[in-house]
């Protein structure tokens, strides 16, 4: 008898995370939903405002355009110090969400460690900062709290500091690592060269004239507009990551759910044997009984 | 009919693609007109308003508060950081977007001649259509 309740209690408590699930799931899909659209909008300007950029390296390169002589356009072969801003998520429980954009980061690192490349970190999220001081690998700087509700304020100090390093000369290249949204049921892990920008291989502008910046007397429109492209593809990176978040963590629930219920379906089957056996041997008692009265 | 191809694009979204005759924009240095085949440039833009001349002959007005805009010879790409479109069907849709519009100026109070200059001219494009 001790072993049918052991089962049933089994029953209840798998059924109990089920439940748990379950509602992290529905909780997830409606952030989702939130999260997607934000993060469809801002796709558009974050597009454009890389497609002006890489065309305005494209045409800096090419012609040397009034000789603006800019480390952002720089694209150095030998970088000797580089940034690496990575952004996971606070929380876990999302599959392989967060794995996927630490391996990615790693891989880097050691990629560039072999080539005798100081690295440094910027982590965003909880779950990748804490992977790596776990690892004894200091980070540059952390922010917490941040991945589950991006603002565009807190991208700004995000990337204020790495950019403020690249221009003074500090580093040479800072890359920007998030697990981006592709559909509902995929993610991809996007790694983005900010600085230097480079022109995509192939890219071919349509127009060959020379470009003017106006006001040309100093750089402020260069820079300001470096300024919204950093920022922009920073923030960019957090409200896409979210949305990453939420679709991995919706679909991690589901299979969880999904293997509950399953769990379920065979401790039941596991329950109605033991009863059976249990009855039956009841009977056989039952009987031997009544024949030895004979 | 050459045309240019104007994009208006915010953080919050897409405003404004099509092709357009001619588009007037509120530069840093002063406004200045684009039509087809002009030269490379790659401009800051102040509060003020965007006016389009459409396919059509039609205006279409945009306010902005503050962007940049990526001129070549047959395209436009207005990256700003906030635009209120003005339009509408009734009268009182057009108030209500000139309301916006006007609040949008104002949060980029920085210069308030600049915001008054752009006011003024909305209301007079707004006034001079209906």
């Amino acid at each position: 008898m001790s072993n049918l309740k052991e089962i049933k209690r089994k029953i209840k408590s798998v059924e109990n995370t089920q439940k748990t699930t379950r509602a992290m799931k529905l909780v997830s899909t409606a952030k989702l939903k939130r999260a997607e659209t934000a993060a469809k909008q801002s796709r558009v300007y974050a597009d454009k405002i890389n497609e002006v950029l890489s065309e305005i390296a494209y045409k800096i390169n090419q012609y040397k355009v009034g000789g603006i002589e800019s480390r952002f356009f720089d694209v150095i072969d030998n970088p000797e110090k580089v940034d690496i801003v990575f952004v996971t998520a606070d929380k876990g429980l999302c599959g392989g969400f967060n794995v996927q954009t630490i391996k990615a980061v790693k891989r880097l690192m050691e990629e560039y460690k072999s080539k005798k490349v100081k690295v440094r970190l910027r982590g965003v999220g909880r779950k990748g900062i804490d992977f790596f001081k776990f690892q004894d690998i200091e980070l540059k700087s952390e922010y917490v709290g941040v991945s589950s509700a991006p603002t565009y304020e807190k991208a700004q100090e995000i990337i204020a500091e790495a950019i403020e390093d690249f221009t003074n000369g500090a580093t040479d290249k800072v890359i920007l690592v998030h697990n981006g949204y592709k559909n509902m049921i995929s993610q991809e892990l996007k790694i983005n060269d900010i600085v230097p920008v480079e022109e995509p291989a192939g890219f071919e502008s349509e127009s060959k004239s020379l470009m003017t910046l106006e006001p040309e007397e100093d750089e402020t429109i260069l820079d300001s507009l470096m300024k919204k492209y950093f920022e922009y593809n920073m923030y960019y990176a957090l409200i896409d990551s979210l949305a990453a978040e939420h679709s991995a963590r919706m679909q991690a629930m589901d299979n969880a759910t999904n293997n509950a219920s399953e769990r379920v379906a065979m401790l039941t089957l596991a329950y109605n044997k033991a009863r059976q056996e249990a009855i039956t041997t009841e009977l056989i008692e039952i009987i031997s009984g009544v024949e030895s009265m004979k | 009919m050459e045309t240019l191809r104007l994009e208006i694009v915010t953080p919050e979204g897409q405003i404004f693609s099509d092709d357009v005759k001619d588009v007037t924009l509120p530069g840093s240095e002063g406004e200045f007109g684009v039509y087809p085949g002009h030269a490379s440039l790659v401009s800051l833009l102040q509060a003020g308003v965007i006016d389009i001349e459409l396919k059509n002959g039609n205006h279409e007005v945009v306010a902005i508060n503050w962007g940049h805009a990526k001129v070549d010879e047959n395209s436009v790409t207005v990256l700003a950081d906030g635009a209120v479109s003005i339009a509408g069907d009734s009268e009182s849709q057009i108030a209500n977007s000139l309301e916006n519009a006007r609040k949008l100026l104002e949060s980029m109070s920085d210069s308030d001649f600049a915001i008054a200059a752009a006011t003024a001219k909305i209301e007079s494009i707004a006034k001079s259509r209906f």
